[in-house]
């Protein structure tokens, strides 16, 4: 009975010991939390967190992922007013004005002087960097090269510059028993995705776009007299008459849609790079992917019809209200870490399958998608991916498009409810 | 003047209720009442330190509120819902409670499986539909040509309102059926057998004895349906996530994207305390009229 009196003691003892010891060490190490809102690459953002421990022994890393359609901006407000604010916050370009408050001022870094031509725009206020651009990330419409080749031979898609020639290619590959192509009837993807880009060939000039903007919320503007426009809801037109989902257009999903292109059941797929890590989950074996401009006229060199949407879509702020210098220095570290240090960018390239804002960053991440986006930046041929533009338009606009798409409204309508849309807005 | 008495009682009430009611006023009745507050105020949860240096607005958030006609549309869209889920789920529950206590073989097993689906969550419930709605229905409306099933319900706003209102009477029949099955069974069968020498048919039992016995059982369902059919969320969002074109979005999944994704969060808790006190109000006079009707033998 003593024996045992003494030995849960001893037991006691030592867990209180080992207790302190642990105690002893996390006060050596600062702990740092990154919020991620990028649902595809949680899992590797793990180890790269990992892969920064090795580096940096006395930093720890916690990745806080957000659930799956929970929205970035919610998660992050909710932390805020917990007073639970994570070091680093990845969020979208057009949630970073309503933090922008809490951020640390990053203008001094090293990396400003790196960052790709244009990265920093949308996330400069008074010529102050609030944020770090994390992502670059472009969207068009997706071909398999692989299933196109199988039915009519060798295709090269730089022959195809206008929107007749693509109703061409379409007409050769419906004769032939493939479905050309696949609209998802996605609200986001329609609305945020493919008007926008009726705004941004507007012009090539940034100015004149946001000028745009400002025009159509002053109710200035005749959609219907826009040439752009009607050429980009012409190409929709066309694409309606060749979907898969033609019957009840409606009908389609996110998931549906890389099913389709991955198992080459469709030609073509409108969507981003973003939609990679799906795809290749379903036929693994097939790497003969690339982007097509979405046309909007059919004058070869009209700008838009060379030109895919490229932009910085997430970044990353440090929080300077709830965490110590110690952890701000940390995060600041970190985010070095993957612009300079090998180990870093090998994560993020390879690891995390992005493309990087930045000059220095020589790899490129092992994805179709991703290097056809990289050609077309190297080559110029970029348009604007807007992301500042009020958290309501897609939602609205979206539905909208959801309308055109079903024939539930028809072009006069459609102009009429984006302009309303825009007068609603203050 | 305090009596002992009343002391004493309130000792033992802060003695046995006493944490309880620390945590219910601390994590209902406080952020419940703050929440009120902010529906007067320009809040919009990012500058937390200057929560209460909000500006105060009146009741202008409630104005814009009233005046949203989307939010006027779901309202009604999500009366419209309740209506249906609760007169559904409440005739098939009974009629089914009907029958598994009539004595037929096998009916524990059918008691169980009736009851199996809402075990499950929504969200996964949402999913699994969301498969045979899109992909299932079509497949055999073709084998068997039958037109209702050759398109996704999900693609029009009329068959996706009835998809959502479908999935919650198959989730919640097997719960009230639950329900519905303690009350026929706590039935005493000397009145049934006293009614049966009487000369009472089936049709004279039911209507005379079992429905008036039973009215404690559909005050709970009734309440229960009505409640959870207002408060639905995580169905809407699996299943159509409002769509197609925002046809189905209920009241719910509206305040949530006001506050949370359109980012205008005084306006979307204004349209949440009106939303509360309606499903309060509703709710508050149903159990009211239902007492009224409960006999006692």
């Amino acid at each position: 009975m003593k024996l045992r009196k003494v030995l849960s003691l001893i037991l006691v003892l030592s867990f209180i010991i080992f207790l302190n010891l642990g105690g002893l060490n996390a006060a050596e190490k600062v702990k740092i939390t990154l919020l991620s809102t990028k649902g595809e690459i949680n899992a590797a953002l793990e180890e790269v967190a990992k892969d920064f421990s090795k580096d940096y022994p006395n930093i720890s890393l916690e990745i806080i992922p957000v659930g799956v359609g929970q929205s970035p901006f919610e998660k992050l407000s909710t932390m805020y007013a917990s007073g639970n604010a994570p070091t680093l916050a990845m969020i979208d370009v057009n949630d970073v004005p309503k933090f922008k408050e809490n951020f640390l001022d990053l203008s001094n870094e090293e990396w400003v002087k790196d960052a790709v031509k244009g990265a920093l725009n949308d996330i400069t206020f008074d010529k102050k960097v609030m944020a770090f651009p994390f992502t670059i990330e472009g969207y068009g419409l997706i071909y398999n090269q692989q299933a196109i080749e199988k039915v009519i031979g060798k295709f090269d898609p730089k022959t195809i510059d206008t929107r007749n020639k693509l109703e061409a290619l379409f007409k050769k590959l419906e004769e032939k028993g493939l479905t050309p192509i696949v609209v998802s009837p996605l609200d986001w993807s329609l609305g945020a995705h493919f008007l926008t880009i009726g705004y941004v060939t507007q012009s090539s000039d940034p100015k004149k776009i946001d000028k745009f903007i400002e025009d159509l919320k002053a109710g200035k503007i005749d959609l219907s007299k826009n040439r752009k426009m009607n050429g980009l809801l012409d190409t929709l037109d066309m694409w309606k008459k060749y979907n898969y989902l033609k019957r009840s257009p409606l009908a389609g999903t996110y998931e549906q849609g890389a099913q389709l292109l991955a198992t080459g059941k469709v030609a073509f797929w409108f969507m981003g790079n973003w939609a990679w890590p799906l795809i290749k989950e379903v036929n693994p074996n097939n790497v003969q992917y690339g982007f097509l401009p979405v046309f909007v006229s059919n004058i070869p060199n009209d700008y838009g019809n060379r030109e895919i949407p490229v932009g910085v879509t997430k970044v990353i702020g440090i929080d300077m209200k709830q965490n110590s210098r110690e952890q701000q220095e940390a995060a600041r570290t970190f985010l070095n870490w993957l612009v300079y240090n090998k180990n870093g960018q090998n994560a993020w390239v390879n690891k995390l399958s992005v493309i990087t804002p930045f000059k220095n960053v020589k790899l490129t991440p092992n994805d179709p998608l991703a290097k056809s986006i990289f050609e077309y930046m190297n080559q110029g041929r970029t348009l604007r991916f807007l992301v500042t533009l009020p958290p309501d338009h897609w939602p609205t606009v979206g539905a909208s498009m959801q309308k055109y798409l079903a024939n539930v409204i028809s072009r006069e309508q459609l102009f009429k409810e984006i302009t309303d849309y825009w007068r609603k807005v203050k | 003047m305090i009596k002992p008495k009343n002391i004493r009682n309130l000792r033992t009430y802060i003695i046995f209720a006493g944490i309880p009611t620390l945590a219910f006023l601390t994590v209902v009745i406080l952020p419940f009442i703050y929440g009120v507050y902010l529906t007067f105020t320009d809040f919009n949860a990012v500058e937390t330190v200057n929560q209460f240096l909000s500006k105060f607005v009146g009741l202008s958030n409630y104005v814009k509120a009233i005046s949203d006609s989307a939010f006027r549309e779901s309202f009604l869209k999500t009366f419209k819902y309740v209506f249906y889920t609760m007169v559904f789920t409440n005739l098939i529950a009974f009629f089914l409670a009907y029958i598994l206590t009539s004595g037929i073989k096998g009916q524990n097993f059918f008691r169980v499986a009736f009851f199996t689906p809402n075990l499950i969550g929504g969200i996964i419930l949402g999913f699994i539909w969301q498969f045979i709605f899109n992909s299932a229905f079509p497949y055999i409306g073709y084998k068997l040509n039958i037109p209702l099933f050759y398109d996704s319900w999900l693609a029009t706003p009329q068959k996706a309102f009835w998809a959502l209102v479908t999935v919650t009477v198959w989730q919640y029949v097997g719960y009230m059926m639950m329900i519905y099955i303690a009350g026929f069974v706590s039935i005493p069968q000397d009145l049934l057998e006293a009614a049966t020498i009487d000369g009472a048919g089936k049709w004279h039992k039911l209507v005379r004895i079992i429905l008036p016995l039973m009215v404690p059982s559909f005050t709970v369902t009734i309440f229960l349906t009505l409640q959870r059919s207002f408060m639905v969320y995580d169905l809407n969002l699996a299943l159509t996530r409002g769509g197609p074109f925002k046809s189905t979005e209920l009241v719910s999944m509206h305040v949530y994207n006001e506050a949370f994704l359109y980012q205008r969060y005084a306006i979307g808790q204004a349209k949440a305390l009106i939303l509360f006190i309606t499903v309060a109000l509703i709710t508050m006079i149903q159990v009211y009229f239902s007492k009224k009707a409960e006999v006692e033998i």
